[in-house]
């Protein structure tokens, strides 16, 4: 990158540091709660409490939000909603302090604004239904989980990884 | 390659070399010996008979009797409600269920003291809490609870209280002061679920 | 001593709080690091920015190893963690998918939080898919069910199937994940540089 007029967003952490840091405080999270990040779970919970609120019914009687309903906790009282609460916060913060605050979308020069809206709600799409497939995404299955050498985390991590390398070729187009 | 990533690889290489280096750790659970001792010495573990007999007359729930003798003496007699676990098999990981709970007191029991006391020590030693011996053991209990004697003329009033309730509890576990007995003791093994892990939080992302 | 919520040494009554603190210093290191850029996080799979495989493998290696030394000094009692559980077939059949989401979308659901914290619209957009994503999942989990179910391995360890104990493991997994970075060192100075 150009070094010659300094642009301040541009500025981040070394990715060492960065992820030493990162590394302390699901550290920290461990030896506080016992249980790792999470991010996909807190989406999740939000699904379950708009079906909730609007089909209560239904959502009593399917498999899958059954399972996360109970009558003395509302769906959005969970532990990773409040964690998303935080991380919000958290990077809003980060990107006050070093000047990144700004509605853009960023996307590759060669491809129009629709184009990346429309790969990223794809993605977006995707992501979410893996992610209940594996019981978690990138934090909770493959982060966390390896953190703990837990077998399935580490599969999630390279299966991930792995596919997207895989396709990489296939949506060059997308990004360079 | 910067000076200081290859200081800093260095630092977590070594870090990580270490890990594999540490020697075994044996016994980590196990209480250290001194504690252990204290322990022993502290009698607050013994129950008394006639602390037991009432509260398993008032069917308290929090309460869950062990018979560490051999099952064949179990078969033969045992108090109301008991389970069985033989002395040697009071460190079987099955058996954690029953004697490692923080929702029961467990009280341990066997002819005299000295079986209890000996399964007691090796449940401490483990580290489980919530355990109790009944002090005296059936011994006691057949002496105290089950055909009482009467106190002598002259004797504090309490202890005509005591005797009177131990008349009621004789009578009520089928013991021989009263004439009306019901030979029969109901041992019927009290069914529990093996305890879960302590709760541990659920859900990843 | 830890962990210290399921110990009781910290009040139940803490947790929420406890995982707001969490969340913040979580998302402002991930946006530090910069993980509200997608072309910065999509830069691994064309090799011109290796940043998301140096902050997720030195964060991964740093916990393991900080785990591993708490676990040995008696600060944290593991069998009290949440272990991810593994479901064989899920896990990586739901891997392949997220990896395809990574590829189109460009994030995954913890950096697109922090893209829309900073106002990336195609974050915003990323998380709206998420939520659809896990609803079209949930409307028809009956048909999926059994792939969801399928293989359950129990809270099993990558440890335990390899056959080797946990202490070796997490060198080895530092050793490799050191020898990436520097491999990719090498490549990222001869790639083509992409400015975004």
């Amino acid at each position: 990158m150009d070094t010659n007029h300094k642009d301040r967003s541009k500025v981040y952490f070394n990715p060492y540091f960065g992820g030493v840091l990162l590394g302390m405080v699901l550290l920290a999270t461990f030896y506080i709660t016992g249980r790792g990040l999470g991010a996909s779970g807190a989406a999740k919970s939000t699904v379950v409490a708009v079906v909730d609120r609007f089909a209560p019914e239904h959502a009593e009687n399917s498999g899958y939000y059954s399972q996360f309903l109970s009558d003395d906790n509302h769906p959005l009282n969970t532990w990773l909603v409040f964690e998303v609460i935080g991380v919000l916060a958290g990077a809003f913060l980060s990107g006050a302090i070093s000047g990144r605050l700004k509605l853009k979308t960023e996307h590759n020069p060669k491809i129009t604004n629709k184009r990346r809206l429309l790969f990223a709600g794809i993605g977006g799409v995707l992501f979410g239904f893996g992610a209940q497939v594996a019981r978690g995404c990138t934090s909770g299955a493959a982060l966390s989980g390896a953190a703990v050498l837990s077998l399935g985390g580490f599969l999630t991590m390279l299966a991930i990884f792995g596919s997207a390398y895989a396709f990489a070729w296939f949506f060059r187009k997308l990004w360079i | 390659m910067s000076r200081t990533y290859i200081l800093l690889t260095i630092v977590a290489i070594l870090g990580a070399a270490v890990l594999v280096f540490l020697p075994e750790k044996k016994n980590q659970k196990e209480l250290d010996p001194e504690k252990l001792l204290m322990e022993i010495n502290n009698s607050s573990r013994y129950l008394s008979t006639d602390l037991v007999a009432h509260r398993l007359i008032e069917k308290d729930p929090s309460i869950l009797l062990v018979d560490v003798r051999p099952a064949a003496q179990y078969g033969e007699y045992a108090l109301p409600g008991a389970i069985n676990i033989p002395l040697e098999q009071v460190l079987l990981i099955d058996n954690e269920g029953y004697l490692n709970r923080n929702d029961l007191e467990i009280v341990l029991y066997s002819n005299g003291d000295l079986w209890a006391d000996q399964a007691w020590i090796l449940c401490a030693r483990r580290g489980y809490k919530n355990l109790y011996v009944l002090k005296g053991g059936l011994n006691h209990w057949f002496e105290s609870i089950m055909q009482p004697k009467s106190p002598s003329p002259g004797s504090p009033s309490q202890d005509f209280d005591m005797y009177s309730f131990r008349l009621a509890a004789s009578q009520y576990f089928g013991g021989g002061a009263n004439i009306e007995t019901n030979t029969e003791n109901s041992t019927e093994n009290v069914i529990i679920k093996r305890r879960e892990k302590k709760s541990v939080t659920a859900g990843g992302c | 001593m830890g962990p210290l919520i399921p110990m009781g040494i910290i009040p139940d009554q803490w947790n929420s709080v406890m995982a707001v603190l969490i969340g913040v210093a979580f998302g402002f290191v991930l946006e530090s690091s910069g993980f509200s850029s997608s072309r910065k996080i999509v830069g691994l799979f064309y090799g011109y920015d290796f940043t998301v495989l140096r902050v997720f493998f030195t964060a991964a290696v740093t916990t393991a190893v900080g785990l591993a030394y708490f676990s040995y000094v008696g600060w944290i009692d593991m069998s009290l963690a949440y272990i991810h559980p593994t479901y064989l077939t899920a896990a990586i059949v739901g891997g392949l998918i997220m990896g395809l989401g990574f590829i189109t979308g460009g994030f995954c659901p913890g950096t697109s939080l922090c893209a829309v914290a900073i106002g990336k619209i195609d974050g915003i957009i990323f998380t709206i898919g998420l939520m659809l994503g896990i609803f079209i999942f949930s409307e028809g989990y009956p048909v999926w069910e059994g792939l969801y179910n399928g293989n359950y391995l129990g809270s099993v360890k990558v440890t335990e199937s390899l056959g080797i104990s946990d202490n070796l493991f997490i060198f080895l997994f530092a050793v490799m994940a050191l020898a990436a970075f520097y491999v990719t060192s090498l490549i990222g100075r001869r790639i083509k540089e992409v400015n975004y």
